[in-house]
């Protein structure tokens, strides 16, 4: 009579324990998991905070290129980077020295290299040793655990052909240094590849996809809360922006905001004119004749590329290890001048894509195998693998990759990382990065996408190509430095549909270039070139003499 | 008579602790499973679109697809938030001490799905906007009905599986290509 009350209290009796467990179990995994969202969360914001901290210090200073301030300006985003995380954490009751520990390394990938942040022993020569021996006051102790840079990389890869012995160093964009032997002569040579391009001798034309890229009129920007309140002419020259005062001398703006007087002056021609973005083309077109002719390097194709050691390269696997670039069979020529060489899907830029891949994947894993032996955290460190898509962001802009790992999560242990680029800075000119102004003689005028649907019939010669950069607000301080003001170099306002919101651009096409082709009329393309070629130009570039550089425009 | 009523309530109690107990109970573990890849899901979203810059109609599908796989019906609500800087610069010509005021206005859900069938299929954002999501459950799920049965604490529109994340746009996204 009473046996299904006894079935049921002994199936509760074995049910409710399992349930109850069970029930915990799932509890825990989600606790776990909400955590891991949380630190990944995190780990995003801290690492968007060191970027922002970057592009903020690039823009508002003239000398963020030169690599004694880049260093400074990396080491201020990776202490943002520190404090953010830290502020992020301080309710789980993690510190930022603390948090440092779990840091194996932040990577800043560059215009033509990286810097890997991250903790090392600090070995000091025999010499140095000794000498510091009885120094108790010196800052750094032989064997010591420093948290620092690593000498910079480059993204650069040797290749070997026949007596053809070269190491090409690859950018951001069509930017390359060449350094070798090449058929039996010696080379150190750099500049940018582009096809399209003929050059009419006798007249100096310089004619890039159709259209004649030739002087433009000087630029103008406002600065600083000048009494003036009036826009100054301005060249840009290896990074450095100088400015003309109304009585004709010409001026530079300090880190700090107040102006720079330049004792010598630059040539008159500047004065109301700007011939950067013809000086880009014809540059190239040089460039490319020098490569072909002269050193011969038409041939080279991806099999070429070796290692320090001589042997090829391996191939580029994906996170489930399908090949993602096999240099021995892809084949392809680098200095293939007749297949577009600019456009996103050239054969240069597949192999130049692959061979920044190679190089930033091969040195973290060091890094990060590296960091369990000055690390004090009993976890075995380990690269995560990254997603395509990250590596998609990281291999066409300055980006920021950082690591968190061995932090208890509960079931588990973190191991999480977070890539965050960034596409508004001084580091590089992409395609993206030039806004085209309506009217340049119109304060309250637009400035608008290249893609603008409409655009390439309502420009005109008034119209200005602009950097991005250039849109941004900097500061200017008093000369007391008492108050800092703000100030836009351009009082242009951003399109409603194409900038502020981009409801109303142009679809379907594959790249820029193939959409400017596509217009039959050509004065959009030719602001857009120029401008594009103006501001690639203008950057600052390791490999050139400063002096001799800015010479060219003195005279 | 009292025998045969005490059957009856055995039976029926044997029932709801052999049947219901366990049902209840294995209902509750998939709206938790079903919680942790909804939440999972809403994040990978979310920050995806953040880091990208863009919000493209296949992204989308994915994840109402992901989220639709847990055998519920779900009410998908994402705001943007777009800046617009103009009205910063004004302020700033007028008093150069003073940093601009930014403004903000707000794309919902409609817009911007709107925008995604426009055969744009791609909405990009730039930097600064912000982004967010969030995903309830509108169907009934199995243990809200089994709860709702015997003791009526929930009320009918209530939901139990539920994410919603946020936050910066960190980088420009270019549309159309």
């Amino acid at each position: 009579m009473m046996k299904y009350q006894y079935l049921a209290v002994v199936f509760v009796i074995i049910m409710l324990p399992i349930s109850l467990v069970f029930s915990a179990y799932i509890g825990t995994q989600l606790d776990t998991l909400d955590l891991q969202i949380s630190y990944d969360t995190k780990l995003d914001n801290a690492t968007y905070d060191a970027i922002k901290a970057f592009q903020l210090n690039t823009v508002n200073s003239t000398t963020s290129d030169i690599v004694n301030s880049k260093i400074r300006d990396i080491e201020a985003a990776a202490n943002s980077f520190f404090t953010s995380i830290a502020t992020n954490f301080n309710m789980a009751g993690y510190n930022s020295d603390i948090l440092q520990q779990y840091v194996p390394a932040l990577v800043f990938t560059l215009y033509d290299g990286f810097y890997i942040y991250s903790p090392f022993e600090n070995t000091l020569d025999e010499e140095t040793r000794q000498q510091l021996q009885n120094n108790t006051s010196a800052t750094y102790v032989g064997g010591e655990r420093v948290t620092g840079l690593k000498p910079y990389i480059y993204y650069s890869c040797r290749y070997v052909q026949g007596t053809t012995d070269v190491v090409i160093t690859y950018s951001l964009d069509n930017y390359v240094t060449i350094q070798g032997q090449a058929n039996g002569k010696k080379i150190n040579d750099a500049g940018y590849l582009l096809s399209n391009l003929t050059y009419n001798a006798s007249s100096g034309t310089v004619t890039y996809r159709g259209v004649e890229i030739s002087e433009e009129p000087a630029l103008k920007e406002y600065i600083g809360n000048d009494s003036n309140g009036g826009q100054y002419t301005y060249i840009k020259i290896n990074g450095v922006k100088y400015y003309r005062e109304n009585d004709g001398t010409w001026f530079t703006i300090t880190t700090s905001g107040t102006k720079q007087p330049q004792s010598e002056s630059f040539n008159a021609y500047y004065n109301d004119f700007n011939d950067m973005g013809y000086r880009y083309y014809k540059e190239a077109y040089d460039f490319q004749n020098r490569i072909v002719n002269e050193y011969g390097l038409g041939s080279l194709t991806s099999a070429n590329a070796v290692d320090q050691n001589g042997n090829p390269l391996t191939n580029i696997q994906d996170d489930e290890g399908n090949i993602i670039y096999n240099f021995m069979g892809a084949n392809d020529r680098i200095f293939n001048f007749s297949d577009d060489i600019e456009e996103p899907d050239s054969d240069f830029n597949n192999h130049r894509i692959a061979v920044i891949r190679y190089v930033v994947e091969n040195n973290l894993a060091v890094a990060l195998a590296n960091y369990n032996r000055v690390g004090t955290v009993t976890y075995e460190f380990a690269m995560p693998k990254l997603a395509e898509e990250d590596w998609d962001k990281i291999l066409n802009n300055v980006c920021l990759i950082s690591f968190l790992q061995g932090l208890s999560i509960g079931g588990k242990i973190y191991n999480g990382y977070s890539v965050i680029n960034n596409n508004k800075n001084e580091e590089v000119v992409t395609e993206n990065s030039i806004y085209i102004v309506q009217n340049r003689n119109n304060i309250n005028s637009e400035y608008h996408r290249v893609t603008h649907t409409g655009l390439f019939d309502s420009v005109d010669n008034n119209s200005l190509g602009v950097f991005n950069v250039d849109f941004e607000r900097k500061t200017f301080g008093s000369a007391q430095r008492e108050t800092t003001f703000y100030y836009y170099p351009h009082y242009y306002l951003g399109c409603y549909t194409c900038y502020v919101a981009q409801t109303n651009t142009a679809t379907g096409y594959s790249n820029i270039y193939d959409y400017l082709d596509s217009g039959s009329n050509k004065t959009l393309a030719k602001i857009y070139y120029t401008a594009l070629g103006r501001e690639r130009y203008s950057m600052y570039k390791v490999f050139r003499n400063p002096d001799d550089h800015i010479a060219q425009f003195r005279t | 008579m009292g025998d045969s009523l005490i059957t009856i309530v055995a039976i029926v109690l044997a029932a709801i602790l052999m049947f219901v107990f366990p049902l209840m109970s294995m209902s509750d573990r998939t709206d938790d499973i079903s919680q942790l890849t909804v939440k999972t899901a809403t994040t990978e979203f979310v920050d995806n679109v953040r880091t990208t810059g863009r919000l493209s109609l296949a992204d989308y599908s994915a994840f109402e697809q992901e989220i639709h796989a847990t055998g519920n019906s779900y009410d998908i609500e994402m705001e943007v938030k777009v800046l617009d800087e103009n009205p910063g610069k004004k302020t700033t010509q007028a008093s150069s001490t003073k940093i601009g005021e930014n403004v903000y206005y707000s794309m919902y859900t409609s817009q911007i799905l709107e925008t995604l069938n426009q055969g744009n299929a791609v909405l990009a954002l730039k930097e600064g906007d912000m982004f967010s999501t969030s995903v309830r459950n509108t169907n009934t799920t199995l243990s809200q009905q089994l709860k709702n049965f015997f003791y009526t604490v929930a009320g009918n529109d209530t939901y139990t599986i539920a994410a919603e994340h946020g936050g910066y746009v960190t980088a420009n996204g270019s549309g159309g290509n």
